[in-house]
């Protein structure tokens, strides 16, 4: 062919190589500008230095950023459960909104398609928004525990910092713990906390902890499953900035033709129920090993979703929905259950990345992260 | 009919044009050359005076032809469609969302219409034009003729899609004052609900829709290069536009995939309706960036491979 033709097939191959490079500038700018640097930590001091800058600043800085959820657990597709139920968590890609004024200030976005349900805290007034029914509701919260009964759009490890503290309660001989200064998250540099358990059973690789490094306020955490690069599961801050976010952000007035309902979170007697149930059933509950490898072992029937077992009140508008959606999530999964067997007896067996489910045939639940043949191993022990 | 070829820039030989098209540019005909600029620096003001007349009769061409003002029509009516039937059967209080926003404020009529239409038919209004745009004149055998002036083939290529941005943001600015009209006739006016549960004045519930079209439009601009660049291969208007079609069919399809959910930023129609972030509070201007980004990503890469096959294409009819 022509020289010409070689030129002017030049232009949208080099188009396409900007394209590409812009798609995938985030680390490859990162690497090129070099790593951001941080003064060297060992891991005690930044938990201390963490732990003095909360009760300095009484809790997290103002900011406002947008937090992403990814979860790739390898479970089998989902049924349908809409973008609002805690269970949709499980799979996918999920971003909520966060804008953080001071302990009682405080707002949460999940924006979907057409839809947006917010959780907006201020003061003593706490308001759950939910376009898509067109519902205010006005949460009263009793008892001692305010925060606890918030029906959040986002479960209970939504924001990083719920997810860290979850994670260092984990922390013990069981684990090697590094640090590196040089991680960035959201366009901040952070410091690395890396936490790799010990015992070859668990399926865990290792979970990764991103800390700011001027607030000291965790960005994400990350957990790899063995023999993955990519993280199972992944909670962090995409966007972030940390300049007190716009009051009106924070006053909320019921719209002209909303429906407006009153709920009362608390002591209340439907709770009271929750919390026996919920009783009842960590009654059963045993748990086999310990650290990375724990096991739990419980009854099947309890364990089977009948509802809100774990006494977590289900988004209001809702109700109902919630159960339903175990129930039917539970029934997918089930159907990719192996048979397994072995000197324990037999039953079914569901893999995933990081957590193997055992279901024996005399009615017993297993669950862990750990491999089949330790999860079988529990199983043994009666 | 021979006195087309004596024109100095005619641009068509009538013989070889549908008759629709002959009448409108020999109408325009003895207008054009009184309308030339006069004489400014000799090449480039010739030439800039050339682009903008060239354009000004593709336009004409185009909003002639009763083909894209049927579709333009038909457009229109679906809003009022829409707001007719909320009327009437919107009464019971089961609806929620965005159905219940519509009957509680005028304005939300316009994203509702903009969000049903957006998805399939005014992409294929506006592949309909920018797919013909090469084709349609290759196959009528004018292409040739079109060539003929010494107007360079980048600045036909570059006309023909500015024709093609123009109905597209005429399709969607006819799409929304249709639903805009329908909703003040038909629902109460006043104060705007955010889908964040904010309430916002009127004006700004406005300026809001302004920014929805402008949005809209440059994602239907980026289905016109799409449209075009297949129009550039091809011979056959009809293929063209049924292929700009059938992949924006095929990305819908593949977005409904839950295994390829890691490609769908990437596609078209996943962008379609991110004006949904105008009415946030605030508006996110991330979602829109992202979409807007898209979009030109899409329209960089299309009329550049469009323009490489095309300025070097043998033209054979």
């Amino acid at each position: 062919m022509r020289r010409g033709t070689y030129v002017r097939w030049g232009v949208p191959i080099a188009a396409a190589a900007v394209i590409g490079a812009a798609i995938g500038a985030g680390p490859v700018i990162a690497a090129v500008s070099g790593d951001p640097v941080l003064p060297e930590r060992s891991a005690q001091q930044l938990l201390a230095d963490a732990a003095a800058a909360a009760e300095k600043s009484e809790g997290m800085p103002p900011m406002s950023g947008t937090v992403q959820q990814t979860a790739s657990l390898g479970l089998p597709a989902l049924p349908d459960t809409g973008d609002g139920s805690p269970l949709s968590l499980l799979s996918g890609s999920h971003e909520v909104k966060l804008w953080y004024g001071d302990e009682d200030k405080m707002r949460l976005a999940l924006p979907t398609q057409f839809n947006e349900t917010n959780v907006i805290v201020n003061g003593d007034q706490v308001w759950y928004w939910d376009s898509d029914s067109n519902t205010a509701t006005r949460v009263k919260l009793q008892g001692e525990h305010p925060r606890e009964g918030l029906p959040t759009a986002a479960p209970t490890v939504m924001t990083p910092d719920q997810a860290a503290q979850r994670l260092l309660e984990q922390v013990d001989e069981s684990t090697t713990i590094s640090v590196s200064n040089t991680a960035e998250v959201a366009g901040r540099p952070a410091y690395q906390l890396t936490l790799t358990p010990k015992d070859p059973a668990s399926l865990v690789q290792e979970v990764r902890l991103a800390i700011d490094g001027e607030h000291y306020v965790p960005l994400r955490v990350q957990v790899f499953a063995k023999g993955s690069a990519e993280p199972a599961f992944q909670v962090g801050f995409t966007q972030l900035t940390f300049t007190p976010p716009a009051e009106e952000n924070f006053a909320f007035t019921p719209p002209a033709g909303a429906k407006v309902e009153e709920k009362t979170f608390g002591p209340s007697d439907a709770r009271q129920e929750h919390a026996e149930e919920a009783r009842r059933t960590a009654g059963d509950l045993k748990v086999r090993g310990e650290g990375w490898t724990a096991v739990a072992v419980l009854p099947a029937d309890a364990a089977m979703p009948q509802g809100d077992t774990d006494g977590a009140p289900g988004a209001p508008g809702a109700p109902g929905g919630e159960g339903a959606d175990a129930r039917a999530l539970f029934d997918n999964v089930l159907k990719t259950a192996t048979p397994v067997s072995g000197t324990w007896g037999s039953g079914k067996m569901i893999r995933t990345k990081l957590v193997t489910v055992l279901l024996t045939d005399d009615g017993r639940l297993l669950v862990g992260a750990v491999t089949p043949e330790e999860i079988m191993k529990a199983a043994g022990v009666r | 009919m021979s006195t087309a070829d004596t024109g100095t820039r005619t641009r068509r030989t009538p013989g070889l044009v549908p008759v629709t098209e002959t009448l409108s540019t020999v109408e325009r005909r003895p207008e054009e050359p009184s309308d030339r600029p006069a004489p400014l620096a000799p090449q480039a003001g010739r030439r800039a005076g050339a682009f903008w007349r060239l354009l000004v009769s593709e336009l004409s061409l185009t909003f002639h032809r009763p083909r894209n003002l049927a579709m333009l029509a038909a457009l229109a009516t679906v809003p009022v469609i829409m707001g007719v039937s909320l009327r009437l059967f919107a009464g019971d209080d089961q609806v929620g969302g965005m159905i219940a926003a519509v009957a509680g404020n005028s304005l939300m009529l316009t994203f509702l219409a903009l969000s049903a239409l957006v998805l399939l038919m005014m992409p294929i209004a506006v592949s309909v034009v920018a797919g013909d745009a090469l084709a349609g004149e290759a196959g009528g055998g004018t292409l040739r003729y079109l060539l003929a002036a010494p107007a360079g083939r980048t600045r036909l290529l570059a006309v023909k899609y500015l024709n093609a941005v123009v109905y597209a943001y005429a399709v969607t600015a006819v799409v929304a004052l249709s639903a805009l009209v329908t909703g003040l006739v038909l629902f109460p006016a006043g104060d705007v609900v955010l889908l964040s549960g904010t309430t916002v004045t009127m004006t700004d519930g406005l300026l809001r829709i302004a920014l929805t079209v402008g949005y809209v439009g440059f994602a239907l601009s980026a289905v016109a290069a799409v449209a075009l660049a297949i129009s550039a291969f091809t011979e056959v208007p009809i293929g063209a536009i049924a292929g700009t079609v059938v992949l924006i069919i095929a990305c819908q399809v593949l977005r409904a995939i839950p295994a390829l959910e890691a490609i769908a930023p990437y596609l078209l129609p996943t962008r379609f309706t991110g004006f949904d972030a105008v009415l946030r509070s605030p508006i996110d201007t991330g979602a829109l960036t992202e979409g807007l980004l898209t979009f030109g990503a899409y329209i960089v890469m299309s009329l550049s491979i469009a323009w490489a096959h095309f300025t070097g294409k043998d033209v054979t009819s």
